[in-house]
């Protein structure tokens, strides 16, 4: 290309590049103006909205006084505890009206549980028998359906922890590990050993299970307690002596996390049935005209490794057997031995077998006896 | 000092005492058992935090089942921490005092019954014996009240029963008792923390057992209403703001007015010391069980008595009994045909009035960027600046603010600025931000009590440019008397640097003119533009109206003496919709002039040094450059400038 082309080129170039500058400069300001012109009309129709319904229209209390819930519904149980008692201004957040017990906040929504998220069952699943319903729910708040429901012969059962904020395979939760820290057979030792190291440690632990458990305050004013004294303080000691009994009443299946049975390829939860999307979607479309044998058998595309019967509850509370391996899922020792109980679970053996079950009394209770029969694991 | 565990699962549990909890209580029930005899079992038994043992399951929130046929969830959830750290008058109760013992001591339970409240249950005592307990009492007082029991029985509501069957009315105001914090009503809680109870150990602890934790917490939460203002109002909401039950016995819309209210509206924002709906419709020393309707002779707000229970010693004692004239419960849309309403639309006309044309004059000013106009003579204008600020005096005539100006201008910036943050949340207590916004503040009695001074501080600085105004226009009036010593005064007046004149009024419709392309050339100004000296002359009537207005508010009991009550109606108006107006033309109009106008952004150098930005003087203030080009001999060898 001779120079003339190319300078015949570059002048077309620059002429573009001037053209491009001077619009630039001109188009700027204006889009500017126009940009604030919208603003400022747009909080004056604000301001004349406010001014002139503050005079014409009627309008009820705020959403602060009558946004109280009045029932527990379905919505209340898929939803969080702000957007549940959207009473956060109130010193003292009222229950949903009929129900008489405080309940502070909500069981921990799990938006990761397939088997609820498809809106097939609600996150209190267990509706059927009286006698164990309630129990099997309060087993769904650390536990996902799969871990009874999905079939499986590993004895123990290969389960992993699931963080509820992200469905994603993590540690113990913070809470059992800071009672593993304090009911460690070498607690002694580690605290002359590590320390400040170790203070710090159970001090986010208990941070951590505070903020997993649902902002728990007892949690983090005990957290705000250890890091307050100095390590092999007489303060500090009494604080180890008390701490575990003061910890275990957070035992309560609150813990930001839930186990669930680990899919060995991936090492992920399994938190449905996998590649079950298409059957889904025709179950939810043909749900209402398919029968007998039809549903049957779109439930069981639905539902490819379910179990024919679930487990039961001394499958996994037991001494010996247990389907769950609960020291290799980070439960302390001191957990797990009331997690087998023999009270607990010779408690549940006669609930289960249709017996009625008597409370035990503080002062004249004396412990039921244990099974007749240690069941074997499946 | 060690400081047990178990008693930091709750604020106000104190810890020693705690951190030998277990061992007292063991050894409490052995000294039972061994030397108590029989009499005394029970109330030991009652005293054990779950003595039935229901909390081994019922701790468990997840402990619930949902009914697909009614669509409700059962939640069978009990705190823990109610019984065990005692948090509320209850947390004593074993769950059979409330609950039928023979339907609930077997797993699975027996269909329950809901619970009966007034039926008898046994609380411990110092003594050691039971003693009968019963909420029987609150039903005779309801009895006798606006609230009888077979009317609450006959409620229905807009969103369908509101409780099960057989339930107990009493729910329709109350759930689990809490106490609250003792530290709210007795302030030395905080500083004593432990020191409460130990002197109090020293018998109490092993001689002569009493939980005096309990009895100090449960006292100190009866210094304080059970609820806060607040919550109070969403109890009263259930009712008296259902349309339902509104309409079937023809109830006002009393919480929604309330909420409007500065009572409500306090309570909207967190505070505690507010007038809450008991504070006026329970007779002092009464029952709140013992409500009276408002024509009732003995009711409280009944017109026979309100103006006593205004003036009750916790409220407004040192006011005229004319304060209770003023309309608690006004809400202006339904207010129509008060004088109340009129004023409030006579301000919102007035509103739309000046914040209209002023609003319109800056739409228009950005169409002239949009479209590309351009101003007339401004070559001539630069050039003349350029040698106006060659001259040494040139620059410094040039400042259109002076150092006093511009130190007046930020003390009024940061007060407003103050004023607004102070006040506007009260103005808008339910949105969102204000509640947030007050806790800043550190709560509303923090935010009121900077509002109240800031607004004072800027009545001193109003009076302190009136003495500057006033010295001025004497020196001027003195100035223009000539020699013989006559002060011009009527002259000085019209002289005034923010005196609108004829002139001002007939540029700007020019200016009008211009911006609606109906005109040629812009109209030049001095030193002042009209827009300027309208915007002062608000910020000049603003500054007393709310003043006078605010002061008014802020002393009631005071002017209560010598206005009637429905004045403070009258002034809570005047003041919010004044101040509204402030707001609106300064966060819309003055911002957008100061700062966001494209001849000033970032931000007009005027309110710095005095100076403003050449390009907006010259398009703006044509007449002052020539009258300080004049002043200076400078030479315009320009084009003249065209009028």
């Amino acid at each position: 290309m001779s120079s003339e082309a190319q300078r015949k080129i570059f002048r077309r170039i620059w002429a573009v590049v001037r053209l491009a500058g001077r619009f630039l400069r001109n188009a700027v300001p204006r889009i500017y103006a126009t940009a604030i012109m919208f603003v400022i009309v747009w909080l004056t129709f604000l301001a004349v909205r406010y001014l002139v319904t503050s005079l014409a229209i009627a309008s009820g209390p705020p959403p602060q006084i009558v946004a109280l819930p009045t029932r527990l519904d379905r919505a209340a149980l898929r939803e969080g505890r702000s957007a549940f008692a959207a009473l956060d201004a109130a010193e003292h957040p009222r229950s949903p009206l009929a129900h008489y017990h405080r309940l502070g906040g909500w069981v921990q929504p799990d938006t990761f549980n397939d088997c609820t998220r498809s809106g097939c069952h609600n996150p209190l699943p267990h509706a059927k028998r009286k006698e164990v319903r309630a129990f099997l729910n309060m087993h769904a708040t650390s536990i996902h359906c799969g871990v009874c429901h999905m079939e499986g012969d590993r004895v123990p059962r290969p389960l992993v922890w699931y963080g509820l904020d992200a469905g994603k395979p993590g540690d113990p939760p913070s809470l059992l590990q800071a009672y593993a820290m304090l009911t460690a057979p070498d607690a002694a030792s580690m605290w002359k050993r590590d320390g400040d190291a170790a203070q710090k440690k159970l001090v986010h632990l208990l941070n951590s299970a505070a903020r997993e458990s649902g902002d728990v305050p007892a949690l983090a004013r005990l957290a705000e307690h250890f890091e307050a004294y100095r390590v092999g303080s007489k303060a500090f000691d009494q604080m180890l002596t008390d701490g575990p009994a003061a910890l275990a009443r957070h035992f309560r299946g609150e813990y930001g996390a839930k186990l669930a049975l680990r899919d060995e390829r991936t090492g992920r939860p399994l938190l449905g049935h996998p590649n079950t999307g298409p059957a889904v979607a025709e179950w939810f479309a043909r749900k209402d005209t398919a029968v007998g044998e039809e549903a049957t058998k779109l439930l069981e595309a639905v539902h490819p490794m379910r179990r024919a019967s679930a487990l039961t509850c001394t499958d996994c509370h037991r001494t010996q057997g247990s389907l769950i391996d609960f020291p290799k899922l980070g439960y302390p020792e001191a957990r797990i031995r009331s997690l087998i109980d023999p009270v607990v679970f010779s408690m549940i053996e006669h609930i289960n077998a249709g017996r009625p079950f008597n409370l035990p009394a503080v002062l004249g209770g004396a412990p039921l006896p244990p099974p007749d029969v240690e069941k074997k694991a499946p | 000092m060690t400081v047990p565990v178990d008693a930091m699962m709750d604020p106000a549990k104190r810890t020693r005492r705690d951190g030998r909890g277990e061992t007292a209580r063991r050894n409490r029930a052995w000294m039972v058992l061994l030397f108590g005899g029989a009499f005394l079992l029970p109330a030991a038994a009652a005293r054990a935090d779950d003595p039935e043992n229901c909390l081994i399951c019922h701790q468990y929130r997840g402990l619930s089942r949902f009914d697909e046929a009614s669509g409700r969830a059962h939640v069978f959830f009990v705190d823990p921490q109610y019984a065990l750290a005692h948090r509320g008058p209850h947390g004593r109760l074993a769950c059979t005092a409330c609950h039928i013992r023979e339907e609930v001591e077997v797993v699975p339970h027996h269909a329950v019954t809901p619970v009966d409240c007034t039926r008898q249950c046994h609380l411990p005592s110092t003594t050691g014996i039971e003693r009968r307990f019963s909420h029987d009492n609150v039903m005779e007082m309801l009895a006798r009240s606006a609230h009888k029991p077979e009317e609450l029985s006959k409620l229905t509501f807009s969103r369908g029963p509101l409780l099960a069957d057989n339930q107990s009315i009493c729910l329709y105001c109350h759930d689990e008792p809490l106490f609250r914090d003792p530290a709210l009503a007795i302030p030395k809680f905080t500083e004593l923390a432990d020191r409460v109870y130990d002197r109090c150990d020293v018998c109490h602890a092993e001689k002569v057992a009493t939980d005096i934790e309990y009895y100090v917490r449960h006292i100190a939460s009866r210094f304080q209403p059970a609820r806060t203002p607040l919550e109070l109002a969403q109890v009263c909401a259930v009712c008296h703001s259902d349309p339902k039950v509104m309409a079937e016995r023809e109830l006002p819309n009393s919480v929604a007015s309330f909420v409007r209210s500065f009572h409500g509206k306090a309570a909207l924002l967190g505070d505690f010391s507010t007038a809450d709906c008991l504070n006026c419709h329970v007779t002092a020393g009464e029952n709140a069980h013992l409500m009276l309707a408002p024509d009732d002779p003995k009711s409280s707000v009944h017109v026979a008595n309100v103006a006593e229970s205004c003036r009750s010693l916790v409220c407004h004692p040192g006011a005229d009994p004319k304060i209770a004239e003023t309309a608690v419960h006004l809400d202006l849309p339904t207010a129509q045909g008060t004088i109340e309403y009129a004023l409030a639309a006579i301000f919102i006309v007035l509103t739309i009035l000046t914040f209209g044309p002023s609003c319109m004059l800056v739409l228009l000013d950005l169409l002239q960027v949009i479209v590309g106009r351009e101003v007339h003579g401004e070559e001539r204008l630069h050039a003349l600046v350029k040698r106006i600020m060659e001259d040494p005096r040139g620059k410094h005539q040039l400042v259109r603010f002076s150092v006093n100006h511009r130190v007046q201008h930020w003390v009024l910036s940061a007060l407003f600025i103050l004023l607004v943050l102070t006040g506007f949340p009260m103005k808008f207590a339910d949105d969102w931000w204000a509640a947030p916004l007050v806790r800043m503040f550190g709560g509303l009695g923090w935010a009121r009590v900077i509002h109240h001074w800031s607004g004072i501080l800027l009545v001193l600085g109003f009076f302190g440019h009136l003495v500057d105004v006033f010295f001025g226009f004497v020196s001027r009036a003195r100035e223009l008397g000539g020699p013989h010593g006559r002060a011009d005064y009527v002259k000085a007046w019209v002289s005034l640097p923010m005196w609108i004149s004829p002139t001002d009024i007939k540029k700007s419709i020019q200016l009008i003119l211009y911006l609606m392309f109906l005109r040629k050339e812009k109209p030049a100004f001095g030193r002042f533009s009209p827009a300027e000296k309208f915007e002062y002359l608000g910020v000049f009537w603003g500054t007393m109206l709310l003043g006078i207005t605010g002061l008014l508010l802020w002393g009631e009991q005071i002017s209560s003496h010598f206005l009637s009550g429905r004045a403070f109606n009258l002034a809570t108006i005047a003041h919010t919709y004044e101040a509204f107006l402030a707001v609106i033309h300064v966060g819309i109009l003055h911002i957008y002039n100061v700062i966001f106008a494209p001849k000033v952004f970032p931000l007009s150098t005027a309110t710095m040094n005095g100076y403003t930005p050449i390009a907006k003087l010259v398009e703006e203030h044509g007449e002052m450059i020539d009258e300080v080009a004049r002043d200076l001999g400078i030479r315009d060898e320009g084009e003249p400038y065209h009028e």
